[in-house]
C-alpha cells in the first residue's frame, strides 16, 4: 500500500467527524435557512424570505448594534489590558508565578459560574462594586437595571476575563530577541521606547490574532448575556436573540438565515482585518 | 485508490445509520414512554406513581420515565424532530396551541368526551381553557395553581388594619391603600433601619394580572383579535403603574438583590404577597425559628374594574404524542396517570376535590375557603401560537421598563405591542 493511501486511513475517523458533523451540517444549515422549519413540524422551502424578514426585523437591528457597540469596546479594551498584564508579568520576579496563574484563572472559570458570580458583584443594594464605590463616596450605578449601564456592565466582565490571551503574549514576548533590547538601551532608549518600537512590533502578529479571535468572541457572546440579561432589550445581544427565536420560538429556519448572517459579518469583518494587516503586521 | 473509496463510503454509511433510529409501531406496542421535568424528591414521588399504575396494569402495559431535568423544551423539541418523542408528556399551558398547531400532539376531544372515568365537566372551566386550542382539547390538566393573596397577620395587627376577607370582595383600591398603610421604615435588632413593604412586585405577578384587573385581556378568546392596547387593557395597565409609583414595592433591583420575591414575605420586608396556592410558605415559616415565625392569613384576589377577581391560574398538562394516537391503549394509560396525578398535587384541577389540599398538606386546612374561591375564579391567558413572542415583547419591551421607570409611556408601548401581535397573528398559516 502506497504511503499515502496508508496516510488517508489514519486521517479517515477524523475525516469522518468532519464530514458528519461540520460539513453536513453547515449545508444543512444553509438549506434550512431557507425553510419555515420550527423543530417539530415539516420544514417548507421559502427561498430568501428569511432573509427579507430579519432585514425587516426591529430587533435584528437592535441586537446587532448592541452587539457591535460592544465589540467596539471589549476588543481592544481586553487586548490592552491582556497586554499590559503580560508585560508586566514579562520578568521573572518573586511571585511573578503565582500572579501568572491568578490572572490565568479567569480562563479557566465556566462561563455560566462567572456570570453568577458578577451578578452579585454588579448587584447595585449589596454587591461588591457599589459597597466599594460607596466608600470613596460615590453612589454606584444600578448597573444591569439601568439601560445606560448594561453595556459598562458587561465590558467590567470583559476586561475582568481579559487575561485569556495572556500566555499566548507571554510566550511572544520570550520570543523577542534580546539584543533588540540591548542594542536600544545602549542606544539610550528608555522603557517607553523599548516597548513603542521594539515589543509592540514584534507582538503586531499575535495582536492580529488576538483581534481576529476577539472579533469572533464578541460577536459570538452568549453566555453571561443569557445568563445576566440587562434592563428592557439592552442586554439582548445578537447571539441570545438567535437562540430565543430557535428555542424559544421554534423559528429554527429564521434563526439558521440569523446565524448566516452572523457568519458573513465575522467573515467579512475578519477580511478586512487580514487586508489591513500588510499595514501594521510586521513580519520577518 | 478504488478501495479505499470503498472503505470511506462503507465508514460514512455505518456512522450514519448509526446516527438515525428504527422508527417505533406505535399503534400496537404496549411499552410508553413518559417525560417529566421532575427531578429530586418530584421525580422520587412520580416514580412512585408510575410503578403503582404498572403495577395496577398487570402486564397489559408498562411506562417507563424518562426524566428531562435540565433544558426540557429543547431536549423535547429536538426529540419530536428526531422522531423520537415521548409517547407522553408534560407541557406547560403556553405551549399547548404550538405544539397542537405544529402537529406534534394528538387532539384527544373525542376521547375526552367519550370516557366517564374523567370528564369535561369536572374540570374548573378556567383551568381545562388551557388545554384548548380551536375548540379542540390536546391536554389533560395535572395542576391547579391560581393565585391567592398571602398576607401576614402579625404585621397587619401591628398597624391595626383589620384583616381582608377571606372571602374577598376587596378592591384594588383597597388594596393598595392597605399596602400603602403597611408599608414603613422599622428598626432591626441592631439598630439598623430597614424599610417593609406593603407588597411586592417584580415581574410577578405576571401583566395578565394587572390587565385583568382593568378589565382588559392580552388576546381574545377566539385567538385571533388583540385586545391588549384596549381601554380596558391599558386602565389595567394604569393599577400596575400606581403601585409601582406609590412606592408599596421594592424597587426591581431591590427585590433580586434579596434572591426572589417570595423571600421578601418570608422575611417580613413585605406584608403581602401574591403567590399560587401551592406555594409553601406555610412549611417553611413553621420550620423558622420561634421568634421569626408569623401568622398566615389569605384573600381572594382583588376584584378588579370589571367587578370580577381574577387568579392568574399557573397549569401544565399531560400530552400524548401523535405517534400513539391510534394506540387503543395510549388514552387510557393518560388518563389513569392523570387520574393518580390528582391525589399529589395542590391543587386537583377537578371540582369537588378541594378536601384533597388538606391531605397533601394539612397545614393548608385554614386557607380552603378562600383557595376554593381562587379555584372558581382561575383562568389563564388565551395562549396563541404566537405567545411567546408576544410575551417575550411584553416582558422586554412594557413590563420591565415600567418596573425600571414608573414614568414609562406604558401606553403608547402597549399599542405599538399591540400592532406587532395583530402582524404575527396574521402570518398564521
Amino acid at each position: 500500500m502506497k504511503k499515502s493511501k496508508v496516510g488517508f486511513l489514519f486521517i479517515l475517523p477524523w475525516l469522518t467527524g468532519l464530514v458528519l458533523f461540520t460539513v453536513i451540517p453547515i449545508i444543512a444549515a444553509l438549506f434550512i435557512s431557507m425553510t419555515d422549519w420550527s423543530i417539530i413540524g415539516d420544514a417548507n422551502f421559502i427561498g430568501l424570505e428569511n432573509f427579507k424578514a430579519i432585514f425587516e426585523d426591529q430587533m435584528f437591528y437592535k441586537t446587532l448594534l448592541i452587539t457591535v457597540r460592544y465589540a467596539i469596546f471589549a476588543i481592544p479594551l481586553t487586548i490592552f489590558t491582556a497586554l499590559l498584564v503580560a508585560i508586566s508579568l514579562n520578568n521573572q520576579y518573586k511571585g511573578t508565578g503565582v500572579f501568572r496563574t491568578i490572572f490565568y484563572m479567569p480562563s479557566i472559570v465556566s462561563g455560566v459560574a462567572v456570570a453568577i458570580v458578577f451578578k452579585w458583584i454588579l448587584d447595585p443594594n449589596y454587591g461588591v462594586l457599589n459597597s466599594l464605590l460607596g466608600i470613596l463616596g460615590v453612589t454606584g450605578p444600578n448597573w444591569l437595571y439601568d439601560p445606560d449601564w448594561v453595556l459598562p456592565s458587561y465590558l467590567i466582565m470583559a476586561i475582568w476575563g481579559a487575561s485569556g490571551g495572556l500566555y499566548i503574549y507571554l510566550a511572544a514576548l520570550k520570543d523577542i530577541p534580546k539584543e533588540l533590547y540591548e542594542s536600544a538601551t545602549i542606544d539610550g532608549a528608555g522603557l517607553i521606547h523599548r516597548i513603542r518600537y521594539i515589543t509592540l512590533p514584534m507582538l503586531t502578529p499575535i495582536l492580529f490574532y488576538n483581534m481576529v479571535i476577539g472579533i469572533i468572541s464578541a460577536f459570538r457572546k452568549f453566555t453571561d448575556a443569557y445568563i445576566l440579561g440587562g434592563a428592557g432589550e439592552e442586554g439582548i445581544f445578537y447571539m441570545v436573540y438567535l437562540y430565543g427565536q430557535a428555542f424559544s420560538f421554534y423559528k429554527m429556519g429564521y434563526a439558521t438565515a440569523l446565524a448566516w448572517i452572523l457568519f458573513v459579518i465575522i467573515f467579512s469583518l475578519t477580511l478586512i482585518v487580514n487586508y489591513t494587516k500588510k499595514y501594521w503586521v510586521y513580519s520577518e | 485508490m478504488k478501495k479505499i473509496t470503498g472503505i470511506v463510503f462503507i465508514f460514512i454509511v455505518c456512522a450514519v445509520l448509526s446516527l438515525t433510529g428504527c422508527s417505533n409501531a406505535g399503534s400496537r406496542k404496549n411499552t410508553f414512554t413518559f417525560a417529566t421535568w421532575a427531578a429530586g424528591v418530584e421525580l422520587q414521588e412520580f416514580n412512585e406513581i408510575i410503578n403503582r399504575v404498572n403495577q395496577n396494569a398487570d402486564g397489559k402495559y408498562k411506562i417507563e420515565v424518562l426524566s428531562v431535568p435540565s433544558d426540557y423544551y429543547i431536549k423535547l423539541s429536538t426529540n419530536i424532530a428526531a422522531k423520537k418523542a415521548p409517547d407522553f408528556f408534560w407541557l406547560t399551558q403556553e405551549l399547548i396551541s404550538k405544539y397542537a398547531k405544529m402537529g406534534a400532539i394528538a387532539d384527544i376531544t373525542d376521547k375526552l368526551e367519550s370516557s366517564s372515568n374523567l370528564t369535561r365537566e369536572q374540570y374548573y372551566p378556567g383551568v381545562l381553557q388551557s388545554a384548548i386550542y380551536e375548540e379542540r382539547c390536546y391536554g389533560l390538566p395535572w395542576i391547579a395553581n391560581p393565585l391567592i393573596v398571602f398576607y401576614n397577620q402579625d404585621l397587619f395587627d401591628e398597624a391595626g388594619i383589620p384583616y381582608p376577607s377571606p372571602d374577598g370582595g376587596w378592591t384594588w383600591e383597597e388594596f393598595i391603600d392597605i399596602a400603602k398603610r403597611l408599608t414603613t421604615t422599622k428598626e432591626d435588632a441592631f439598630g439598623n433601619n430597614y424599610k417593609q413593604y406593603g407588597y411586592v412586585v417584580d415581574g410577578w405577578p405576571n401583566i395578565e394580572t394587572f390587565i385583568w384587573a382593568g378589565g382588559g385581556d392580552i388576546i381574545a378568546e377566539n385567538g385571533v383579535d388583540v385586545l391588549l392596547d384596549s381601554q380596558e387593557s391599558i386602565s389595567g395597565l394604569a393599577i400596575l403603574n400606581k403601585i409601582l409609583k406609590a412606592g408599596i414595592s421594592p424597587s426591581y433591583s431591590e427585590v433580586s438583590s434579596l434572591g426572589s420575591n417570595n423571600v421578601w414575605f418570608e422575611k417580613q420586608r413585605a406584608a403581602m404577597f401574591m403567590g399560587g396556592i401551592q406555594d409553601n410558605f406555610e412549611t417553611k415559616v413553621n420550620a423558622m425559628p420561634e421568634n421569626e415565625q408569623f401568622r398566615i392569613g389569605y384573600a381572594p384576589m382583588p376584584v378588579g374594574l370589571d367587578n370580577r377577581s381574577h387568579s392568574f391560574n399557573w397549569t401544565a398538562s399531560t400530552v400524548m404524542s401523535k405517534q400513539v394516537a391510534d394506540n387503543p391503549l395510549a388514552y387510557e394509560i393518560m388518563e389513569t396517570i392523570t387520574l393518580e396525578f390528582f391525589k399529589w398535587k395542590i391543587a386537583p384541577p377537578i371540582k369537588g376535590e378541594i378536601d384533597q389540599v388538606a391531605k397533601i398538606n394539612p397545614l393548608k386546612e385554614p386557607a380552603l375557603d378562600t383557595i376554593q374561591i381562587c379555584l372558581n375564579n382561575a383562568r389563564s391567558a388565551n395562549y396563541v401560537p404566537e405567545w411567546n413572542e408576544i410575551n417575550n415583547s411584553l416582558w422586554l419591551k412594557l413590563y420591565s421598563k415600567m418596573l425600571n421607570d414608573p414614568d414609562f409611556d406604558y401606553e403608547s408601548e402597549a399599542k405599538a405591542i399591540a400592532m406587532e401581535a395583530r402582524e404575527l397573528i396574521a402570518k398564521r398559516k
